[in-house]
Parts: C-alpha cells; sequence; structure tokens
C-alpha cells in the first residue's frame, strides 16, 4: 500500500520526460492528460526495458516475460498454500486464500505448460511471519496481487498478440484479487480510474524478500 | 417491455455462467439502440482483419483507424456505465456500502469517458440517451446490473486488446481494463458473489457484447447527429 504509493510517484516523472522525445508525441500527451499518466508509463517502460533484446514483441520476449508471471504465479501460489497451513486464517480471509491460492496453481499450471521446456526452475519461497499472522498476510497479499497485474499491464505491449491475449485472462482475475485483497485490508478495492503499471525490476524488487 | 430484458442482463453472470450467456447471445438485437454499432463496427472488422495474426510483431508504433474504432467501443462501454452510476447516485436510493461503491466507480467510469473522448477528439462518438427503466433505483436491481455490467466491461477490453496497434492504446487501455475487473469483483463481493469466480476470464467479442447491451433496451437513442431527430433508423 505505502509501496503502492512509492511505485506510483517514482513513475510519474519518468514516463513523461522519456516518452516526450517519442514519435508519438502529441497523441501519447493527450493520453498522458486523460489518462493520469500512467498508461503512458506502460508504453515507455515498455519500450525501455526490453531494448537489449530489440524493439517490438517477439516470441523470444514472450518467453521472458510468461517466465516473470510464471515466477509470481508460483510465489503467490506458495504463499496461499502456506498461509493455509499456517491455519491462522479465519472466515473471509481464509476463503480468499483457499479460492485465490487454487486460481493461483492454475496460472502456474497454464504458464508452465505454454512455456514447456523454456520454464524456468522455481526458486525457494520463504514468507516468515507475512503467512502466520493475518493482518501481514492481508497486507502481503494485497501488495503481490497488485504487483502482479501492474507488472502484466507494463508488459503487455512487448507480448505477440496471440500471448497478449492468453495473459490477458489471467491479468483481470490478478486485478479481482487484489480488489479482493483490498477489501478485505478495509480499503476500496479499486482506489484508482487506472492501474498503473511498474516495471519488471520495480516487481523484483517487491518480491525480492520472499525469494531465497 | 423492458422487465425481461433486466432481468435476464442482471443475471448474465459471466464468469459462472456460461449457459445465461449463451442465452443472451442468441436473443434477437434491438434495432433501436444502434448505439454500439457504428463503434464496434470498426472494432470488428480489424478484429476480422488483425486477430491474433502471428507476425505483427512490429506493428504497435502509432494509431490506426481501427484503434480509433476500438477506443470508441471503450467510450460506449463507458458511456453506458457512467450514466448509469451517475443516474443512480442522483436518485438517492443506495445506502452504505453500495452507495459508496456506486460513489466511486462513477466517478472513475466518469473519467474513462473524460479520457477516451479527449484521445478522440473530434472523432469520439456522442453520448446516447439511456433508460435504466429504474433499475438505478432499485438497489437490489442496481447491485445485480453493475455485476454485469462490470464483468462485461471487462470481458469487452479483453476482447480487444489484442487487435489494438497503437502501443500507447494498448497500455491505456489496459490500464482501464484492469479497473473494471477491480470494480466487478467490488460489486460481486456485494452482491454476495464470489469477487474471482474463476482462474481465467473470458474475452468476449464486439458482436456478442452488443448483443447483450442491445437486449437490455438500456439505449433508448442513438446521439442525434445535426440532422438525425428522433429517427430511430440508426443506419451508422
Amino acid at each position: 500500500m505505502s509501496q503502492q504509493g512509492t511505485l506510483q510517484d517514482e513513475q510519474g516523472s519518468g514516463g513523461l520526460v522519456r516518452l516526450s522525445r517519442g514519435a508519438l508525441l502529441s497523441r501519447s500527451l493527450v493520453v498522458l492528460g486523460a489518462i493520469g499518466g500512467s498508461a503512458l508509463g506502460a508504453a515507455d517502460l515498455a519500450a525501455s526495458s526490453g531494448s537489449q533484446s530489440g524493439s517490438g514483441p517477439s516470441p523470444a520476449r514472450d518467453q521472458e516475460i510468461l517466465n516473470l508471471a510464471l515466477l509470481m504465479a508460483r510465489l503467490q501460489a506458495a504463499f496461499y498454500a502456506d498461509a493455509l497451513r499456517a491455519g491462522r486464517l479465519t472466515g473471509e480471509s481464509h476463503q480468499y486464500a483457499d479460492v485465490v491460492g487454487k486460481q493461483e496453481q492454475a496460472h502456474v499450471q497454464y504458464l508452465a505448460a505454454a512455456l514447456g521446456p523454456a520454464a524456468n526452475q522455481s526458486p525457494r519461497f520463504h514468507f516468515g511471519d507475512a503467512t502466520s499472522d493475518p493482518t501481514r498476510f492481508i497486507a502481503t497479499a494485497v501488495s503481490l496481487e497488485t504487483t502482479s497485474l501492474e507488472v502484466y499491464n507494463g508488459q503487455a505491449v512487448n507480448l505477440t498478440p496471440t500471448t497478449l491475449a492468453a495473459a490477458a485472462r489471467i491479468v483481470s482475475v490478478e486485478a479481482r484479487h487484489a480488489a479482493w485483497a483490498r477489501a478485505l485490508a478495509g480499503q476500496d478495492p479499486a482506489p484508482a480510474a487506472v492501474d498503473v503499471p511498474i516495471s519488471v525490476n520495480q516487481a523484483k524488487s517487491v518480491i525480492a524478500p520472499f525469494i531465497g | 417491455m423492458s422487465r425481461d430484458g433486466i432481468r435476464s442482463f442482471s443475471l448474465s453472470d459471466f464468469d459462472v455462467d456460461g449457459a445465461v450467456r449463451e442465452s443472451l447471445s442468441r436473443l434477437p438485437g434491438h434495432t433501436r439502440a444502434g448505439f454500439l454499432r457504428r463503434a464496434a463496427g470498426a472494432g470488428a472488422a480489424v478484429a476480422g482483419g488483425f486477430a491474433l495474426r502471428p507476425g505483427t510483431a512490429g506493428a504497435r508504433a502509432g494509431g490506426s483507424s481501427g484503434d480509433i474504432g476500438i477506443l470508441n467501443y471503450a467510450l460506449s462501454l463507458e458511456y453506458l456505465q457512467a450514466s448509469f452510476y451517475t443516474e443512480a447516485e442522483r436518485m438517492g436510493a443506495l445506502q452504505g456500502a453500495l452507495a459508496h461503491q456506486a460513489q466511486v466507480v462513477g466517478a472513475h467510469e466518469r473519467d474513462h469517458v473524460k479520457a477516451f473522448k479527449a484521445v478522440l477528439g473530434s472523432a469520439a462518438i456522442k453520448q446516447p440517451s439511456f433508460d435504466f427503466h429504474g433499475v438505478t433505483a432499485n438497489p437490489d436491481a442496481f447491485r445485480s446490473t453493475a455485476v454485469a455490467f462490470e464483468d462485461l466491461a471487462t470481458a469487452a477490453y479483453k476482447g480487444q486488446a489484442p487487435n489494438i496497434q497503437s502501443a500507447t492504446y494498448l497500455a491505456a487501455a489496459l490500464a482501464v481494463h484492469s479497473v473494471e475487473a477491480r470494480h466487478a469483483a467490488w460489486i460481486r463481493r456485494l452482491a454476495g458473489f464470489l469477487p474471482a469466480a474463476q482462474a481465467f476470464d473470458d474475452p468476449l467479442d464486439a458482436p456478442r457484447v452488443i448483443d447483450i447491451v442491445n437486449s437490455t433496451h438500456f439505449v433508448t437513442l442513438q446521439a442525434p447527429d445535426t440532422s438525425a431527430g428522433t429517427s430511430p433508423g440508426f443506419t451508422g
């Protein structure tokens, strides 16, 4: 939550400055004004973050992005499984972990199957009291689900259309999870008119404490 | 006349009941409501022309005429939702968590309208007239209609995302798409449904979305062009 605020702040001006060099300047500025800068940020983040593999989507780039998606799904599936094992959740929080955990597991299976032999090995995860303390659990769920949808949104423009169509079936489910978790945390499920995308590096910094 | 349409639409729980969706999609179109057709015509043409074609990797650079059609289609859906929530707020029948949802989500939908209108400029379609047939003044009907609208919007954006050529517009559409999904989760929870009913959300293509919207009879008149008068015969 405070994490989210930080990410948004980091992004606002950076996106603007860099895209102002682009050929789509005038239209982009209209979009920026209209949608609060976030959409522009996504296009810009996407354009900058993958430049080493050339501009535009490609099957190789799809693999890279799907591997990140697989990592996020594995992390979340492990998180919910760990929380259920810890046995401290009750009521709707327990239902949330049970329902969402199964869906994350389905995402893992889907993404692993899509990647086939190109799928990375799963790292080990550890969650500390994020899965044993109900309040920490919900706060962490909000953070992970929000990060997941935001990095999908940020990377979508780098996907080939077929892979994009598949990823879009997952990203809105992540958004539903984030909304549900926020409701359980006593927050508005949808805090803004647009979801601000984040970069791969921003996503990795959020999940790094749980890996290794 | 519209009662059946409203009830069907309210029950159209896309996430959990494909059978309802199927039956809704078979309802005869409501020809008077030409709303969405002009916008979606362009979107659908794009869908036919570009959808999932491999090898368009580098194509996402600038906007295209197909993108304009898709943005207008999005604008149409946002008009529908924004009007719905605005009217519900004005009616004053909602209370507590539901009133708060309508207020917050309504503001988002109005922001979406403003954004797409700004992006489209003079190419933006005009807002049609709506008649929500009392749904906005009845908390139960409001709730189930809102569930249907938000799940529908999520599915509609998802259906168009792969067709968008411009990276900027795609990013914008996705930034809105996931918010529609949040809205859906929010209202589903208030309606007693699981916020996330399944692991994968399915897309809906433009013709299906249009059929569903038309089946509600919520759209009473296409926005008048300067010469259109009150003629129901929309031909655009």
